[in-house]
């Protein structure tokens, strides 16, 4: 492939070179210009820091701020606070099971030689 | 910043400009304050030419990768209004200067036109090849894209802006 190979793009490209040399700025005012930019910078970055600084303490109140919601919200629903009862448990009891739940005495006074 | 650096890149400052004019839209001021950026990268040695390709294509790179960073910023001025207190003041904004626009001849005028309907990297491809007399490798480089993609856009380009300067001319 020939590169640069259309005489009248060259052409028209090489006059919108001569113009832009024309007004290109002095190359020290350039260099100067860019040191006064490194000087101002701190300024800058000052800013820059001060800015995430700001970032981060309303990320940290809006974090804080949320979690004591979920507190609050887990207090009212706490379901280790809760006994729940099936409609169903009464089938689970029988008849006399007081008596199986406690435990017998086995005592003197229940050990009546004359009911033997 | 080194003397020899600096002689070089004082060799190059027509070049550098030209081209940041072009990555700005022709807007001068714009250029400027990319060139002064791309100049402070260099003096901080955030910008080291490593030997990777010619300096003039690595003085151009970083040119590009300047000008890149300062749309981003201007777009995200642009987007978030309170970003400007903390970016400072705005560096690009793509329109041109008018005294520079006023001050263009005709002919050059037109081209810049006609440029300015390309896409972005068509537009880049063509200028570093015919503005900087780069080779379409050495523009692939500077622009960052493979040596076929270049070619590609520096094909169509070419035929789109001849298609544009006639109809323009006519």
């Amino acid at each position: 492939m020939i590169e640069r190979d259309d005489p009248h793009l060259k052409q028209a490209f090489e006059a919108l070179r001569r113009e832009a040399a024309a007004g290109t700025p002095p190359f020290r005012a350039t260099v100067a210009a860019a040191r006064t930019r490194r000087a101002a910078a701190p300024g800058g970055r000052r800013a820059l820091r001060l800015a995430a600084a700001v970032i981060l303490v309303v990320v940290g109140v809006v974090v804080v701020s949320i979690r004591r919601h979920r507190d609050g919200v887990r207090l009212e629903i706490d379901l280790a606070t809760v006994r729940w009862q099936a409609p169903t448990d009464f089938l689970l009891t029988l008849p006399g099971d007081d008596l199986l739940r406690s435990v017998p005495q086995l005592g003197p006074r229940s050990l009546d030689r004359r009911t033997l | 910043m080194s003397a020899d650096l600096t002689a070089q890149l004082e060799q190059l400052h027509a070049a550098a400009f030209g081209w940041a004019l072009s990555c700005c839209g022709w807007d001068r001021t714009a250029a400027e304050d990319v060139l002064q950026a791309s100049y402070l990268k260099l003096l901080d040695g955030r910008a080291r030419f490593e030997g990777r390709s010619s300096f003039r294509t690595f003085v151009l790179g970083v040119v590009a990768r300047t000008a890149r960073e300062a749309r981003r910023r201007s777009a995200l001025r642009r987007w978030l209004p309170l970003a400007s207190l903390v970016l400072g003041r705005e560096a690009v904004d793509g329109r041109p200067d008018p005294a520079t626009a006023l001050a263009r001849a005709d002919e050059t005028a037109r081209l810049v036109r006609a440029l300015g309907r390309l896409s972005a990297r068509q537009r880049q491809v063509l200028h570093l090849v015919f503005y900087e007399d780069l080779t379409i490798a050495e523009a692939a480089i500077v622009a960052g894209v493979s040596l076929g993609t270049a070619r590609t856009h520096y094909e169509r380009g070419k035929s789109a802006l001849k298609r544009l300067l006639e109809k323009e001319g006519a």
